[in-house]
């Protein structure tokens, strides 16, 4: 035995121990009045950030289009248009506000994308609570059966002067399947998209286990306990709607930015419902549906949903009692300091 | 024991070798745990002072036990620009991509690339 | 035989500052990677003559370095000190339980990973008190160390035979009458 054995060993080892490996890739960026950030699996930073960059640009152009409180926006003509004509739309915006209808609809309109004239009544930063005079004129308006959409010329018409569509509680988790599919035109097959709270996984870490995907604590109260729950994902959407996120409390009661179409008020109940469904936008629009139909139907709805299509829910009700489907059962970990 | 040539035993040699073995492989080990967050936390006294983000380019200026401590972030690395602690090694480092530099007598630790607030429990996203 | 010891001891001693000293004028690719060739000293101490020799050698090599850097008392003399002396011990009991088992290479290999162990712990235990960066960069300082001391080895191993020879000759012409 001499040197040279010794010397052969060191090399293989140096040989077999390289090539290369696979990296999580991320970069975040402000756009549709909110915190976009996007994870990729990626041989190469170079390839990672051009197809994230690409992500963002198409994820600019959604949100220019149905950008709610811009008037050159395709959303605000369709608004502006309401009661007169049908208007052209893009087929993303077309195909959002189909599925939004849809989500109404199974919902039995506890998620009303027309709820726009009851949103502009409610202000979140000068906490300012409306006129019960004017919620109840302005509730008429809210009627999701009352959109008329024409897939053929890609039209939408709102039949009713003063009806607005408010997009707010679904474009992101849209923006999230849009996000992904945009990734995966790059060739990306792992990576996860988190439009604010609206997540969309797939694929693998590089790791090889899913994507942990934390709950927010409905009730936090310090650093420590800012996470209730965690999750494993893998190609599925996750999303939360929460008494929390926007609201101020006046008089004892808690006003939070959920309202209820049937009553142009907060809906009560719940704290937080997470849904998680395999695209971002039914996540995002049944979370909301099922908050406002409150711990008896919310928990029907998902139920039917878990029977119609694989959806799942994680709620937390008022009294801080929890309800969780059985397909995540076995997935979701709550954390010790709680 | 056998001698054979400079004077090396077998159990030299096998010392060497598992060495050798133990701390390449203890390397590769040592980079997985650095996890890629693309994050900067600057440590001082063992405790969190500062967290950045690795692509925004900035110059982060603290207090250390031996003085004032400046940390360069540019072109997603990160380096420690001045520091006053007698022998200057963190300084001459130089640039890290992704690592760590450590200031012994400023106890200021730079982790490059990894430790995010979420990291602690291995989030990669939040949702709520 | 004391006056002996001592003067043995001022020689080594002298030696392993100037390796120390021209070690430190070497230029690196890393600030603080150094080649500790004044361990070399300590270890032909160890082998030529005995434990006690190379552990005052030590001692003072480290101490007399650090007075001449300015740095005597601080974190970079204690670091030094505890390897120093860590390494010393254990080359020593390895020596003294096994003295065949390993050659000066496997003792010079000894040394350099008890001389390593000793400074992360310290750095972190009195310094950066925190597992982790320490547990990050120990396998890549206990590689370098890993090679540094094959090299110290091999060089303390020739002057081993060399300065054998050498007393074998002295001792030869001291007998002739």
């Amino acid at each position: 035995m001499g040197i040279r054995p010794l010397l052969i060993v060191l090399l293989l080892l140096a040989v077999s121990c390289s090539g290369p490996k696979p990296h999580s890739y991320q970069k975040s960026k402000a756009l549709m009045d909110t915190f976009i950030t996007i994870t990729v699996v990626s041989d190469s930073e170079a390839t990672a950030g051009a197809a994230i960059e690409k992500a963002f640009v198409r994820l600019e152009q959604f949100g220019n289009m149905i950008n709610f409180f811009s008037p050159d926006s395709e959303l605000s003509m369709v608004n502006n248009n309401a009661g007169v004509a049908a208007t052209h739309v893009s087929p993303e915006t077309l195909e959002v506000i189909d599925k939004a209808l849809y989500v109404a609809e199974k919902s039995g309109g506890a998620f009303d994308p027309t709820i726009g004239p009851i949103m502009q009544l409610w202000d979140f930063h000068k906490n300012t609570k409306p006129e019960d005079a004017e919620v109840k004129r302005r509730l008429p308006l809210v009627n999701y059966r009352n959109v008329r959409i024409d897939r053929k010329h890609s039209t939408v018409f709102l039949t009713r002067k003063g009806m607005l569509l408010d997009l707010g509680g679904i474009a992101k988790g849209y923006a999230a399947d849009l996000a992904v599919e945009t990734l995966g035109k790059q060739g990306i097959r792992s990576g996860i998209v988190a439009v604010a709270g609206d997540i969309k996984a797939f694929g693998y870490r590089p790791d090889g286990k899913p994507w942990n995907i934390g709950i927010k604590n409905p009730r936090q109260k310090g650093e420590k306990d800012e996470i209730i729950a965690t999750i494993p994902l893998s190609d599925k959407a996750i999303s939360t709607a929460g008494d929390y996120e926007r609201f101020f409390i006046m008089n004892g009661q808690r006003y939070h930015h959920i309202m209820n179409p049937a009553t142009g008020y907060p809906a009560y109940g719940t704290r937080s419902v997470s849904v998680v469904a395999d695209k971002g936008v039914f996540a995002d629009g049944f979370d909301n549906a099922i908050f406002v139909l409150g711990p008896e139907k919310g928990r029907k709805l998902i139920e039917q949903l878990n029977r119609d299509f694989p959806a799942d829910a994680f709620i937390i009700y008022d009294n801080g009692s929890e309800y969780i489907t059985t397909g995540i059962n076995g997935l979701l970990k709550h954390e010790k300091e709680h | 024991m056998k001698k054979s040539i400079k004077g090396t035993t077998i159990s030299d040699r096998l010392l060497l070798l598992f060495l050798i073995t133990a701390s390449i492989s203890g390397i590769f080990l040592a980079r997985d745990a650095l996890p890629e967050s693309g994050e900067v936390v600057i440590e001082l006294d063992g405790q969190p002072a500062f967290t950045a983000a690795l692509r925004e380019d900035r110059v982060i200026r603290l207090q250390s036990s031996v003085g004032p401590v400046e940390v360069e972030i540019k072109n997603s690395r990160a380096r420690i620009r001045e520091a006053h602690c007698p022998n200057q090694l963190c300084v001459k480092q130089g640039w890290v991509s992704r690592g760590i530099i450590v200031c012994l007598p400023g106890k200021i630790v730079v982790f490059v690339g990894g430790r995010g607030k979420h990291k602690k429990k291995d989030l990669d996203a939040v949702t709520g | 035989m004391q006056l002996q010891d001592k003067q043995r001891v001022a020689v080594l001693s002298a030696y392993a500052l100037v390796l120390h000293g021209f070690e430190a004028i070497l230029p690196m690719p890393v600030p603080w990677l150094r080649a500790g060739l004044a361990n070399i000293i300590t270890l032909v101490a160890l082998l030529l003559y005995d434990f006690k020799t190379a552990m005052a050698v030590t001692i003072i090599r480290v101490t007399l370095a650090s007075m001449f850097t300015g740095t005597f008392l601080g974190p970079a003399f204690i670091l030094s000190l505890g390897g120093g002396i860590a390494s010393t011990v254990a080359v020593g009991l390895v020596h003294a339980a096994a003295r065949n088992l390993f050659g000066p290479i496997g003792l010079s290999l000894i040394g350099s990973l008890f001389h390593n162990l000793a400074q992360l712990s310290l750095a972190g235990l009195l310094f950066v008190q925190r597992l982790e960066p320490i547990l990050i960069i120990s396998p890549f300082i206990l590689l370098i160390g890993t090679l540094t001391g094959v090299v110290n080895g091999t060089i303390t191993a020739v002057l081993i035979r060399q300065l054998k020879a050498e007393k074998a000759d002295r001792a030869a012409c001291n007998n002739e009458p």
